[in-house]
Parts: structure tokens; sequence; C-alpha cells
């Protein structure tokens, strides 16, 4: 029962997604791009696969964290604007169900978004391999449709659902659309930086700080962990375990997230 | 169960701004029982604390002292919420979908089977009206449609207490009738309703009972002919207007009636008592050469009861 | 049902929700560190086509940049890798100067480290220099380039000609400092000599950047390690000259008045003495090895 009321809440997300006429700019921009990276790479001869890998899965990312971050504030933010969140609360609803409906409506409708443009990418890739003559494709180090790019975009829809977890968190107790966006896009930021964060006592000897930037550095979720562009385009290995690892890291980080949300919105009142 | 809600000293403050230390009291220690069945009215002028009230019952806002139950549970129990219905003030929903959309997700909740949520959505779509423009997006609807949209979405899972935050709001004389009219049915049926309004009259026609806040605080409460009898110095009667009336024969019928005024020379009105016939008056005026132009039931109004409570 | 305080379950869901993706980030990281290759790749070498995608940021992007060269040369210094260390200096300080020309530490620091030899740098005294060159082609008058020049033949490559020609540049340029005109004229008549050497460190001591400070003083170091084994050489030769015989360990020294105690370099490390060749040397081990060849007095 329970599930299904999530499911309900959850489904109801991606529908106003599918309806809603921004999430096309946001999909035509990134095909958009995915067919400049063909034509850029046309430019530049030798690296036009590695280029058009990098700028696709490069430019997937970007669409989805832009899709992330600006529909993931609004998730809770805007019911309660709006005030349709009232009557939805008198319904026989728990707050944390609600909460949790919303973050997989999101996750739903991200993951179907970023695989619409894998599929673009995929076929991009494929109009490579197909005009590319056969000595310029064995100097490849990995093939064109290379069914290991899955593996970064997996990676993609991780960051990104680790990264909507925060989103919603801000959405569920900061009414400013601005403030949320920024703290959203900060911790994103610090996140991407959180390697070099931990790594600081390696590199600079300041007792007190570094202790400080590295506690920062393991407490920031580690967005630079999904990160595997380089090894998935030049075709290196990528042990099972590493995924299995980042996967549980993920749940793990948007579990702590969303467990936050759900304290922040059943303290909430509604004038 | 007898009693839908009761409240005891429920009182809310709210902070006003981040620097101001005195708190608003938007509640003063509101103590109301509110039986089974019937109509209840919450009235009041706006900012008396109404729709706080209210929202304080489907745990949308926590009090700040004192109790309050709903069908016998704390409010927001997941069991109490499955047997009410809510209408929020200035309703606004989900512009993205379809009116019967909307209610089947709301059905949905409740965790009717497909079909039955459908049906549901199907019925009480009709009941309000909506019936035709089901398939419409709710962005198209105008405020009338949406207030009617709010009170299908209130009855869809046959609720025993329906609250309804002015439910009148926004709405044409038409809607207005229709909502009196769907208020009613639903008391026909053996439900409970609840709702705040700040015009009377409204509540004149439809509830029983009736409890009267201003600035926060109860001024009164009670069944509705309790409260209209029970208001001194007006009271129901008969109002007489009639011209041409000889100044002797209006000093005769002064002491007769309870008041008597003049408007302009020969024309003057007597309001009498209840237990006072009109007819011996009027064939009196007739018999002094006086003519009648109207002779007007006089009734005291929840008005008068609320205007005499409020300067107290 | 909702209320006002947070329930044990969700803060036990929050806290141990962050202690758990912790300890597993830790762990795939153990498990499963990246492969060395792939942590040292640079995508784009080219400072022009950072530039361009930059757009206006290129000042923000050398300071990105400079903070990576900073970050590469303190984990390679610390790291134990035996090959490729500090192979990325090179182009990220390239990168850095070519998106900002004017970035003169960038440069400064490129002239001390670069030519380094390993393990404490990659050994490019070349590098060093065309880096250089590439700063005066920006701001031909800065005279601390030249200068650095000069300083790179004068500890590195040991042409001691090139480094008087630079330092004579240097002079000429404005604002140059009134001790390198000296400078020059000392090196081009005896070659390297450690008052010059001292002079050049002691203005590197004024550096904003904390590692060129530190190699200043190391050089500083290295001179009075230098200033003490002459002495403790002028010691033995003077005990052989007395006795007739040179003496078997720095204790006859000692015994015989010539030096007060056993003889620490600079960074505590006991000298040595070889009775053999009756050379003294540093200690193995000492933090200043290898010390600067061709310092005569």
């Amino acid at each position: 029962m329970m599930l299904r009321r999530i499911g309900l809440v959850a489904w109801h997300v991606f529908k106003e997604s599918v309806r809603d006429r921004v999430l096309y700019a946001i999909g035509a921009f990134a095909m958009l791009l995915v067919t400049a990276a063909v034509v850029f790479s046309q430019l530049t001869a030798g690296q036009d696969l590695k280029i058009m890998k990098d700028f696709g899965l490069a430019t997937i990312e970007l669409a989805g964290v832009l899709m992330a971050v600006f529909i993931g504030v609004g998730l809770v933010a805007r019911e309660i604007e709006r005030r349709s969140i009232f009557s939805l609360l008198a319904k026989p609803l728990p707050r944390w169900e609600f909460v949790v409906g919303k973050y997989l409506g999101l996750v739903l409708t991200l993951t179907v978004n970023v695989l619409a443009m894998s599929l673009a990418l995929y076929a991009a890739l494929a109009y490579q391999h197909w005009v590319a003559p056969l000595g310029v494709r064995a100097s490849w180090p990995a093939p064109a449709s290379d069914p290991r790019l899955m593996i970064a975009v997996l990676m993609i829809a991780l960051e990104l659902a680790l990264l909507t977890a925060v989103a919603l968190f801000f959405s569920t107790f900061s009414s400013s659309t601005l403030i949320s966006v920024v703290f959203t896009v900060g911790i994103f930021i610090a996140g991407l930086l959180s390697a070099d964060l931990r790594a600081f006592n390696d590199v600079v000897d300041a007792p007190v700080l570094g202790y400080l930037v590295v506690g920062v550095g393991w407490l920031v979720p580690a967005f630079s962990a999904f990160d595997v562009k380089n090894q998935v385009v030049y075709g290196l290995p990528l042990a099972p375990g590493f995924v299995l690892h980042t996967i549980a890291y993920t749940v793990a980080y948007a579990a702590a997230a969303v467990g936050a949300a759900v304290i922040a919105l059943r303290s909430r009142e509604f004038k | 169960m007898a009693t839908a809600v009761v409240t005891e000293g429920l009182t809310k403050d709210f902070r006003a701004g981040f620097w101001r230390s005195r708190p608003h009291r938007a509640l003063d220690g509101l103590s109301l029982e509110i039986p089974t069945g019937g109509v209840f009215g919450l009235l009041g002028p706006n900012g008396a604390g109404k729709s706080t009230t209210l929202k304080i019952l489907i745990n949308l806002l926590w009090p700040s002292a004192g109790r309050a139950q709903v069908l016998g549970r704390p409010p927001g129990d997941v069991d109490a919420r499955r047997r009410l219905g809510f209408l929020p003030e200035h309703p606004t929903f989900y512009d993205h979908l379809t009116a019967e959309e909307l209610l089947t997700y709301f059905a949905g909740l409740f965790g009717y089977s497909p079909a039955d949520r459908r049906a549901r959505a199907s019925r009480f779509l009709d009941l309000v009206g909506i019936g035709a423009d089901r398939r419409r997006l709710l962005r198209h609807y105008s405020k009338g449609m949406v207030q009617r949209v709010g009170i299908a979405q209130a009855l869809i899972n046959d609720p025993e207490l329906v609250i309804l935050d002015e439910p009148m709001s926004g709405l044409d004389p038409i809607g207005r009738r229709d909502v009196r009219d769907l208020i009613l049915k639903l008391r026909d049926e053996g439900r409970t309703v609840l709702f705040s309004s700040h015009i009377l009259s409204d509540a004149e026609l439809l509830c029983s009972r009736v409890a009267i806040l201003a600035k926060g605080r109860l001024v009164a409460s009670g069944a509705l002919s309790d409260l209209t009898a029970a208001q001194p110095g007006s009271g129901d009667g008969w109002e007489v207007v009639a011209i041409n009336v000889p100044p002797e024969v209006a000093d005769r019928l002064t002491a007769r009636v309870r008041r008597a005024t003049c408007i302009a020379p020969g024309r003057y009105t007597f309001e009498l008592a209840p237990e006072v016939r009109p007819e011996t008056l009027v064939t009196d005026l007739a018999s002094a050469g006086a003519s009648v132009v109207s002779l007007t039931p006089v009734r005291t109004t929840l008005e008068d009861v609320f205007m005499e409570r409020i300067t107290r | 049902m909702t209320g006002a305080k947070p329930t044990a379950f969700g803060i036990l869901a929050v806290v141990g929700g962050l202690a758990l993706s912790a300890s597993l980030l830790y762990a795939r990281d153990h498990r499963y560190p990246p492969p060395p290759v792939t942590q040292r790749m640079l995508y784009v070498t080219s400072g022009s086509v950072v530039g361009r995608v930059m757009l206006t940021f290129d000042a923000l992007a050398a300071d990105v940049y400079w903070i990576r060269t900073i970050q590469h040369y303190g984990r390679d210094r610390k790291s134990r890798l035996q090959s490729g260390r500090f192979e990325l200096l090179e182009p990220l300080l390239d990168l850095t100067t070519s998106l900002d020309p004017m970035f003169m530490t960038a440069y400064r620091f490129g002239a001390i480290f670069l030519s380094m030899a390993p393990p404490e740098g990659p050994g490019k005294p070349e590098a060093a220099v065309a880096l250089l060159e590439k700063g005066l082609r920006a701001t031909p008058d800065r005279w601390q380039y030249a200068h650095d020049i000069g300083f790179v033949h004068y500890w590195q490559t040991g042409d001691f000609t090139k480094a008087a020609d630079w330092f004579e540049r240097a002079a000429r340029m404005p604002k140059a400092p009134s001790w390198i005109g000296p400078l020059a004229a000392t090196t081009r008549a005896q070659g390297g000599n450690r008052v010059g050497a001292r002079q050049m460190l002691q203005e590197l001591l004024t550096s904003p950047e904390a590692y060129i400070r530190q190699a200043a003083e190391r050089g500083l170091l290295q001179l009075q390690a230098l200033d003490a084994i002459d002495f403790l050489q002028a010691a033995v030769d003077e005990y052989f000259r007395r006795h007739g015989q040179y003496p078997a360990n720095w204790s006859d020294l000692v015994r015989a008045g010539l030096i007060p105690a056993l003889p620490l370099d600079p960074s505590r490390v006991p000298f040595v003495y070889d009775a053999t060749t009756h050379h003294v040397k540093l200690g193995p081990g000492s933090p200043l090895a290898p010390l600067p060849q061709g310092f005569q007095r």
C-alpha cells in the first residue's frame, strides 16, 4: 500500500515533467550539442572518436545536472508555494511517502532523459563507425558503439540521483528558489572537488585547517567519484566491484539526504 | 460516535516577523464541540482564526496550546484522514493534469482499485457539475470550476466528515446556490459538514449549529435558533409600514407596539412582537384611514447576533 | 504522525547514511584505486584552446591550473613513484602561463623546480629556460625572468658564461636590484661563487610561494654545508701539517683541538670523514644532498 502511494506520487512527477515544455528545451539543447560534436570532430583529425565520446558524455551530464538542479529545487518548494500540498496532505499520505515519491519521480524522469540522450549519442557514434575507413577503425582504442559507454552513462545517472537528493533537501526547507539553487550548485562544485579536498593534507602542511578541509571532503557528496569517462573512452578495464561500490555509495548518501528532507518536511507548518 | 470534532483551549501563536518578539495570537483558547451529522458553520470576519482552526484540524498547523480531536483521533492521524475530506481556501491543484486525472490520482492515494478510482472520479465530477469538462487541463479552468473540482476531491473518499474552508469564495450566484444545495445534500446523506465563511447569510440558510470567531476568540456558539432567539433587544416579529396615519392614531398605537418610528409625515414603521398578531393593527390602521404599504415578518439575523457580540 | 521532532529513525537514517557512504567511498578507493595512467592525463595541453573554451575566464582558468600545478608538485614530492615524477609539471606550467602571461610566480616556480635534478624535480633545465623566455616575450622588462635564467645556468647546467650573460641583461632592465651588476661581473670572472649564490637565494626568500621559499632556504643551508666542509677539510689538512699523517676519524681532530665536537651539517646529520681519501662529505641520508657543484669560495 505504501509502495503504491509512493509510486503514484512518483508517477505524477514523471507525468508533469513529460508535459512540461521546459524539459524539451533542455533535451533539444542536448541533441544540438551532440550534433555539434559530430561537426566539431570532423575538424580534428584522428582524435574525433574520443572527442565525440567525451563531448557527448559531458553534454549528457551537463543537461542532466541542469535538470536535476532546476527541477529538484522546485520539487517540494513549488507545491508548498502553490499550496497544492494542502489538499495532498489532507489525504492519508504520510509526509515521508510524499518526499520519497517526489524523489523517485525525478530520478525516473532523469533516467529516461539520460537514456534518450545516450541513444542519440550511440546513433551518432554508429554513424562515425560507418563512415570511417577500416584502417582508422583499427586504430581506435575502443570501438565506436562501445557498450562500455553505458557504464559511464550509469555513473552519470548515479551522479544525478545523488544531486537530485541534495536539491530535494533544499527544496523542503528553503522557500527561496534562488537560495536553493545557489546552495545546491555550491555543494555540487564542492563535491566535484572533493577528491582534492580529501587529499589536502597530502599537498599542504596545515594542521587544524587541513583536518577541517579533509573532513569537509569526506562529508560532502563525492561528485568527482562518478567520473569514469577517461577509462571508458580509452577502453581501460573497470572492475565490477568498483561499480557496485559506487552504486552502494550513491544509495547510502541519497538515503541520508532524502532522510534529512523528510525530517525537514515533517517539521514544517503551512500558514 | 456523537462528536465529530472537539477542541479544548486551542491556541495558536505566530511569530510576527523575525525581529519582533511579541507573537501574533491567531487563536485564543478555542473550545468547541461539533456533533456528528448536521452542518456546522465556523464564522467570523477575515482574520478571525477560522482558517487557522481548520488547518490545525488537518495537521497543517500545530497548536501552541490546547488540544483537538478529529473523529476521535488526534489531528493528522492516518485513519482519521481516510474518513474525512478537506477543501482548502483558494485551492490550487496541478495545472498539467485534467480534472479526471486529479481525482483518480487522489482516489489512488486512498487505495481504491483502478476501476473504482475512475468510477468515483466520474461520479463526483458529475455531482459538482464538471462532467463535460473533465478531460480539459486544469490550467484552463475558471476559478469557479476549480472550486468545484476542489469540492469533488474533498468528497472522493465518501468521507464522514467534510471540512470546507470558504467553499463559496470565487463563485457566482449560481455556483453558490449549487454549493449550498450540495452541502444540504451531504447533510441529508448523514455526513457531518464543517465549513467556514465570512458571509453570515449563507450560514443562516445551511447551518444547524454555528460558532462565531472574532480576533481569535469565540464570541458565540450553539444552535442557530437558540442564538437568534436569545438575542435581547431585537427579535422575531412583524414590521408594518403605513402611510396617511393621523398623529393621534400613531400615538395610540405606539403603546401597543414594540417600537414605532416616524419616517416621514404620516409615514410610520411599527414593529410588533411575534406574539402580537398583525391583523388587529392592520384593521385598526385601515379603519383610521391609513394605508398599509407593507407587512413584513422580521427575524433576528445572525448578523444581528454577530454585531451585538462583537461590540460587547 | 507528523510532529515537530524528528524521529529516531530519521536521525539514524541521516547520520548512518553519511557514515556508511563515507566508508563505502573509502573502501572503493582502496580496493580499486584508479590506474595511475588515467590520473595523469591532461586532456588539453594547448593553452590557446583552453583560453578559447574558458571565454573571458582566462585568469580564473590560470588560477585553477596553478592550483593543479602546486598539487601535482606536492603530491609527487611526497610520493614514492620511481618513474614519471613531475611529468605533468611542464605542461601544467605552460598552460598556466599561456592563460595568464603575467603570472610571475608560475614562471619563477618553473625556473626552480623544472630544472631540479631527480628525485627533487624532473631535471629539465632547458624547459625552465624556455618557460622563462616565454615570460620575457610577454613582459620584456621583467628583470626577474632574466635573473632566473641566469640562476638556472648557475645552479643546474653549470654554464657560468651564459649565466653571466643573463645577469648582465637583467642588470640593464628597469628596477633591477643593485647587486645584479656585480654578480654578473664576478660570475664572468670567477664562475660560480657562494656570495653570488647567497644573494640570489636571499632574493628568492621574498617570494610569495611557499615552495620557492623552502627551496631557497634549502639552498642557503647547502651553502652553509659547503662552508662547513671547507672548514673541516682545512682542519684535516692542518692536522696533517702538524702530525705528518691524516687523522683516522673525527675524534682525532677533536682531541687535537682543531674542531670543538663531532660535526653536524645544518640539517643535523653528521658529516662523514673518509679516512682513505681524507675527504669530508655529507653524511648519507642528509636531506641537503646532493650539494651543488662548482661553487668555489
